[in-house]
């Protein structure tokens, strides 16, 4: 290896690193600050003595406690759950099926039916969600969760078919055909032997299923409309802004406390979701 | 290998189907038939706010909107949005993933902060980016983004410092993705084409020009279609991160104001499916550009 020079190192490497690394963190590092400022301290003159616009001398929980009792934020939390639970199971489902027939087995039209449930996924929410209003309103469906574990596979299947045949195709062939030498039928080979080495694509998939139902936004704001049957990010957007008067506090504490853990499980799981797309991407 | 029998072939192609069948039918219940719906509708009247009965326009809402220049006025938005986006996401994703490439202490925490903007729900990572450029008025660094803002929109105009945020935090978000899908990208060349290429030639450019671009070519195409087609078609950033007060409208935004507000599907359904030329485009120019066949066999 060529030995670089220190300096070239602190500037092409330390140096960007860092501002880069302050540059992604710091809109978190500002809402978690919000979130523990006493209101005495958020609402007040920019010239006002002592003043710290960086950190707070005095962190409060207040703001969580208010979130919790004063608001429907532990009922925004249920439904946001219950929704993407039902939905990604639903899709988990569709998803393991399909994905296994496109990965392994030979029909005609594979490529075909494979190319289109890829198009499907590129199809976006909006171009789908005027037709899905008014099939929503025809079925009774608004305000309900239903309207959006209906429509949350839309994006979840093609999502959960691409990523687990993906995986499907890095389970060697062998270990099927050898079940099947041993009388197993293709059906039972699937289940018994395919689907259990699977389980941690599957596991992936349904976690990023999960943190993506629970992060839609757009449909949620369509078809909920009472506070109490809304989702974590439309119901502290809608309802924690309410024209000029603000609740900034208690907006930052619900921003971090529904997000956190669903960022952190994420973060764990991402080298399956990269595997699954490149996987993808080499074919 | 397993003889295959003509009657297993049989059970197979009957397997298959079988196993696509649910997917399939819900996928033609909440996109196929949406689309279709959307088509027909784009070619009538339909208003839920209309008395009587709904009437076959035919093309007349696709020729109200080409002669509408607020349409005009959206779509060149949507494209400048989409482009200035995809270039600010892939340069800065492929420094993070430049950055990341070799190993350092603390690779993994770095790697993990780098990615949280993405793991982050954008629903809620949006307020913080809201209240951080647009303070209530009574706050403390209220009047120095208040100056900041005036001094942005004195100059673009009226809107620009609103529109520059949602960029902004586009590439915040799109970047952190596209740095962990390059990252990736990067971890699957053999060690030894870059071991080769540090004997070839001691400029690092030429060495980044010559074979990591290259080398990266698939990854590099599939982030920017990505990023290209999640612009093009995105309402909920730009409503959230504007609070709805919408100055530059982009395709998006322009159909659910119509739809919500104004009640119009026929011309709110012809709207978005203009966006469907743009899909198509960047769906054929990436398909030509890079590797047709190893694309299309995983599709």
């Amino acid at each position: 290896m060529v030995i670089e020079r220190r300096w070239k190192k602190w500037v092409f490497f330390y140096i960007p690193l860092t501002v880069f690394v302050l540059g992604t963190l710091f809109p978190f590092y500002w809402m978690f600050v919000t979130a523990i400022r006493p209101d005495a301290e958020l609402y007040r003159s920019w010239r006002a003595v002592n003043n710290a616009p960086f950190w707070t001398l005095q962190p409060t929980l207040e703001h969580f406690r208010d979130l919790m009792a004063k608001t429907m934020f532990p009922q925004w939390l249920w439904n946001t759950f219950f929704i993407a639970v039902i939905s990604t199971a639903i899709s988990l489902a569709c998803g393991l099926l399909a994905g296994y027939a496109l990965a392994r087995l030979k029909f005609p039209m594979a490529g075909a039916l494979g190319t289109s449930i890829f198009v499907t996924y590129l199809v976006p929410p909006t171009l789908l969600f005027i037709p899905l209003a008014d099939i929503v309103r025809d079925f009774q469906l608004g305000n309900t969760p239903w309207a959006l574990i209906l429509t949350y596979p839309t994006f979840l299947i093609p999502f959960s078919t691409w990523l687990l045949m993906g995986y499907f195709k890095t389970i060697p062939k062998e270990l099927e055909e050898c079940a099947r030498i041993d009388g197993a039928t293709r059906f039972g080979a699937m289940t018994r032997i395919i689907f259990p080495i699977a389980v941690p694509g599957i596991l992936s998939a349904g976690i990023f299923a999960f943190t993506l139902s629970w992060n839609e936004f757009i449909y949620a704001l369509i078809f909920l409309s009472s506070p109490e049957r809304k989702t974590v990010p439309v119901g502290v957007v809608s309802e924690l802004i309410r024209g000029d008067i603000y609740f900034w506090g208690q907006l930052m504490a619900g921003a971090l406390l529904g997000s956190i853990p669903v960022a952190l499980v994420y973060s764990f799981f991402v080298e399956y979701y990269v595997t699954g797309l490149t996987g993808s991407v080499k074919g | 290998m397993v003889s295959v029998k003509p009657a297993g072939r049989a059970g197979d192609i009957r397997l298959a189907y079988a196993l696509l069948s649910p997917a399939l039918l819900l996928l033609a219940v909440v996109i196929a038939y949406p689309v279709g719906w959307e088509v027909w509708t784009s070619l009538t009247d339909l208003s839920p706010l209309k008395d009587g009965s709904t009437g076959f326009v035919g093309l007349a809402n696709y020729r109200r909107l080409l002669a509408d220049a607020t349409f005009w006025q959206a779509a060149l938005v949507t494209v400048v949005y989409a482009a200035v986006t995809s270039a600010g996401k892939l340069a800065l994703g492929l420094g993070f993933a430049l950055l990341l490439a070799r190993p350092f202490r603390g690779r993994a925490l770095v790697f993990l902060a780098i990615f949280l903007p993405w793991a982050y729900p954008a629903g809620v990572s949006v307020i913080g980016w809201y209240w951080t450029l647009n303070p209530p008025t009574i706050t403390a660094y209220a009047p120095f983004m208040g100056q900041l803002k005036y001094a942005v929109d004195g100059t673009f105009g009226i809107g620009a410092w609103a529109f520059a945020s949602v960029m902004l935090f586009n590439i915040w978000r799109g970047s952190s993705f596209i740095a962990v899908l390059l990252l990736a990208g990067i971890n699957a060349i053999p060690q030894e084409l870059f071991e080769c290429a540090l004997l070839e030639s001691r400029s690092a450019w030429r060495r980044f020009r010559l074979v990591t671009v290259p080398l990266l070519k698939p990854f590099l195409a599939l982030g920017v279609f990505l990023s290209l087609t999640s612009a093009f078609a995105d309402l909920s950033n730009v409503w959230m991160l504007t609070a709805g007060r919408i100055v530059f409208p982009v395709i998006g935004t322009h159909a659910y104001w119509l739809v919500i507000k104004a009640g119009q599907y026929g011309p709110a359904s012809a709207l978005s499916l203009t966006l469907v030329p743009f899909l198509l485009a960047v769906l054929l120019v990436l398909f030509r550009l890079f590797d047709p066949p190893q694309e299309r066999s995983t599709a």
